[in-house]
């Protein structure tokens, strides 16, 4: 049985400027035309397997919230059915239903009960909110006296330890800092790895690629493509770069798409990739070892977010052993954002530079140093300790840096740059005056 | 909500008595909605709630003060019962009038005015009306206490008939209930009319023997009072309370009747045109 199904969905809306025209056009009898109709969503067939994290793509008005709305239930809609299996929780921007003059814990409590959830139920996890939340002492002051932080805290604790088994999310992680941000993503891997069934809205391609396990791809109220993240990603991209050359063409803005993807890339590490940070860390319980942090430095040993392609750059990471380990090695990867592929990985055995038995306590640095003959793009780093048999510590996208190049504003569908030299020679053998790149 | 089907074809066959059991299902939520709205406006003061019930106390304390010698001297000849005081008399007919427009003008705007809870989550919206109707029935519960208190005070009158006023309570809730159903989504689908039913519903008071007592009115007029359910209600509230006796049968039926319909009618309508309410917005 699927968790949500969808059949020949189409939401229709009527467009008028006013009321007041819809009046006039109601008693002209035809005559006067004031309104279109505007299908938001149309022909939408859509089964979704129960454990999937399904990411929906598309541009703004391509209908995705429309969509969420309407498996959720707030809207009807206009053809087809929707039959959705299970408790299904959606969040359509955080705290909303909050009383500025209740305390956190009434509100926590209307908000579960709006939810839909139980009042027992909702009074057995309290605790375990109180606590996501971080709102301590403040629990009992009205909500009026939160911070923003706190209020959105507040209300991602209660949507996301209900247990729901159908989780939708409307661009819900865009608001918090990025510790929080991290904290939250952190826990919808923790729902997705317990099998709540995931609908996602999100413009971050890179979002979408890291978590989802499905995705479709809407345009213009049509489902355009449905398939693997990666898929759909692609499809994605093409359609923005037509958007794009359609826009140039029409003299419009003149932002690179190139610049596109990369600002929906920074605005998806925000969340993730801080330096000394981890996004997805699978690790032991007991851990024998743990990556403490990772930095990313210049020729000059300073720590850079921007770096030159074809410069050096040097990725220190820290590393403290819990227990005594008799051999370990200490490997990183290096990933391309914009192409989802890992670039280059290495670690200390295969550069032969063992790290030998370590006492418990101990701290180790390591630094690896290599050029970066790289297309220009945000890269994100991997660390890892591992032992023999096991990873002691994986530490995912813990640091990441941006590669640039002159001449980098075209986009140029590739991962490495080699250094190159380009010559020209004249119609008579001749050559002209030669020109390196980069 | 746990599980559902949504279909372009809402099939309301039975969306009354499910609608009607999510009043139980959500009792809680009911709750805390009633609770919010109930202590909303004493949140910030000092004595908080307690107003509730000293406002009241305060203003019926100065109606009888104030109109026990002025208006009253005429009034009590008019009415043939010399004892009685005006205020009293004044605002024993003003609790059920406002209990009425209370919430008929809260419900114009429960839909509107709540649009988050509308767009943004799952939310069984027949508890807004519902929760606006409670909330203006239990503030009079408030007034009447001072009411009550105030009567044995000064007057020293208490009637065996009080006791009578919650069956009475009951016919005045499904009354309001189902005018502020309609109201809401009146208030939802066609703004204007909200423009047009505030004006009414102030004119319903002068419609109505709340200043003026019934015997005053000329023969001709008669239907004024005789038509008016809200005059059913006054009468009915000072019977119980100040006179001590017992409302018309026939008018207390044909009351019972019409309270039960206009139930009936506005929860339905309520119900089917629900689904479309988050696309009015």
């Amino acid at each position: 049985m699927p968790a949500v199904s969808l059949e020949g969905i189409g939401k229709k809306y009527r467009i008028s400027s006013s009321r007041s025209s819809l009046l006039k056009e109601a008693l002209s009898f035809g005559k006067v035309k004031r309104s279109h109709d505007l299908w938001a969503l149309q022909d939408i067939d859509l089964q979704v397997r129960p454990g999937t994290t399904l990411g929906i793509m598309g541009r703004n008005g391509a209908g995705k919230s429309t969509l969420l709305r309407i498996i959720s239930g707030v809207l009807q809609p206009t053809t087809g059915t929707v039959e959705v299996n299970g408790r299904l929780t959606a969040i359509f921007g955080l705290g909303s239903g909050f009383n500025p003059e209740f305390t956190g814990r009434e509100n926590v409590m209307l908000n579960g009960l709006i939810l839909g959830i139980d009042h027992k139920e909702m009074l057995e996890r309290f605790d375990e909110i109180a606590a996501f939340a971080e709102i301590g002492e403040f629990m009992d002051q009205p909500i009026r006296t939160y911070s923003s932080g706190m209020r959105s805290r507040l209300g991602f604790a209660v949507a996301v330890n209900v247990d729901p088994d159908i989780l939708v999310l409307d661009e819900a992680l865009s608001a918090g800092d990025a510790a929080f941000k991290k904290k939250a993503l952190q826990r919808m891997y923790d729902l997705r790895d317990s099998g709540t069934t995931v609908l996602f809205v999100s413009h971050s391609m890179g979002m979408v690629q890291k978590f989802c396990t499905d995705a479709i791809l809407l345009h213009k109220g049509r489902m355009v493509t449905a398939g693997s993240p990666e898929e759909v990603a692609d499809r994605y991209k093409e359609l923005l770069e037509n958007a794009q050359q359609k826009d140039n063409r029409a003299g419009g803005a003149d932002r690179g798409l190139d610049d596109m993807l990369e600002r929906e890339e920074e605005e998806d590490l925000e969340g993730v990739g801080s330096r000394n940070g981890s996004a997805k860390r699978t690790r032991r319980s007991a851990k024998e070892a743990e990556i403490q942090g990772v930095q990313v430095l210049d020729e000059g040993v300073k720590p850079v977010s921007e770096v030159p392609s074809g410069s050096t750059v040097t990725v220190r990471v820290h590393a403290r052993y819990a227990t005594a380990v008799e051999d370990s090695s200490l490997g990183i990867t290096l990933r391309s954002k914009k192409a989802g592929v890992d670039v280059f990985s290495t670690d200390t055995e295969a550069e032969q530079t063992p790290l030998g038995p370590r006492a418990a306590g101990e701290e180790a640095t390591v630094d690896f140093a290599f050029e970066l003959p790289l297309q220009a793009g945000t890269y994100t780093i991997d660390a890892a300790i591992l032992s023999e048999e096991e990873d002691l510590d994986r530490a995912e996208q813990v640091a990441s840096f941006k590669v640039v190049r002159v001449g980098s504003e075209r986009y140029v569908g590739s991962l490495v740059h080699l250094p190159t030299k380009v010559e020209i020679h004249g119609p008579d053998g001749g050559q002209a005056s030669p020109s390196r790149s980069a | 909500m746990a599980t559902h089907t949504t279909s372009a074809k809402t099939s309301s066959a039975g969306g009354f008595f499910d609608a009607l059991g999510s009043f139980y299902r959500q009792r809680w939520l009911l709750k805390y909605f009633i609770q919010r709205q109930v202590t909303r406006s004493y949140k910030r003061s000092y004595l908080g709630f307690a107003w509730a019930f000293l406002g009241p106390l305060i203003w019926v304390f100065f109606l009888s003060l104030i109109f026990s010698k002025v208006v009253g001297i005429r009034f009590r000849i008019v009415e043939g019962d010399p004892t009685l005081n005006f205020g009293l008399f004044l605002y024993c007919g003003l609790l059920p009038f406002l209990a009425f427009s209370e919430s008929l003008n809260k419900g114009i705007n429960s839909i509107k005015g709540n649009a988050g809870l509308v767009q943004k989550v799952v939310f069984p919206l027949e508890l807004l009306p519902f929760t606006n109707a409670i909330t203006s029935l239990i503030d009079k519960f408030f007034g009447l206490g001072a009411l009550l208190i105030i009567l044995l005070v000064l007057e020293h009158r208490w009637h065996w008939t009080v006791l009578l006023l919650p069956l009475l309570v009951v016919l005045q809730l499904l009354f309001i209930l189902g005018l502020t159903y309609l109201m809401a989504v009146i208030g939802t689908y066609v703004p204007d009319v909200a423009e047009v039913m505030r004006p009414v519903i102030r004119g319903m008071f002068f419609a109505t023997p709340i200043l003026w007592p019934t015997g005053k009115l000329p023969e001709n007029l008669a239907w004024i009072v005789n038509y008016n359910p809200l005059a059913y209600l006054v009468e009915s509230y000072r019977a119980l309370i100040l006179y001590g006796e017992l409302p018309g049968a026939q008018a207390t039926l044909y009351f019972a009747l019409f309270a039960a319909a206009v139930f009936v009618l506005g929860f339905t309508v309520f119900v089917r045109l629900r689904p479309g309410f988050a696309d009015q917005l």
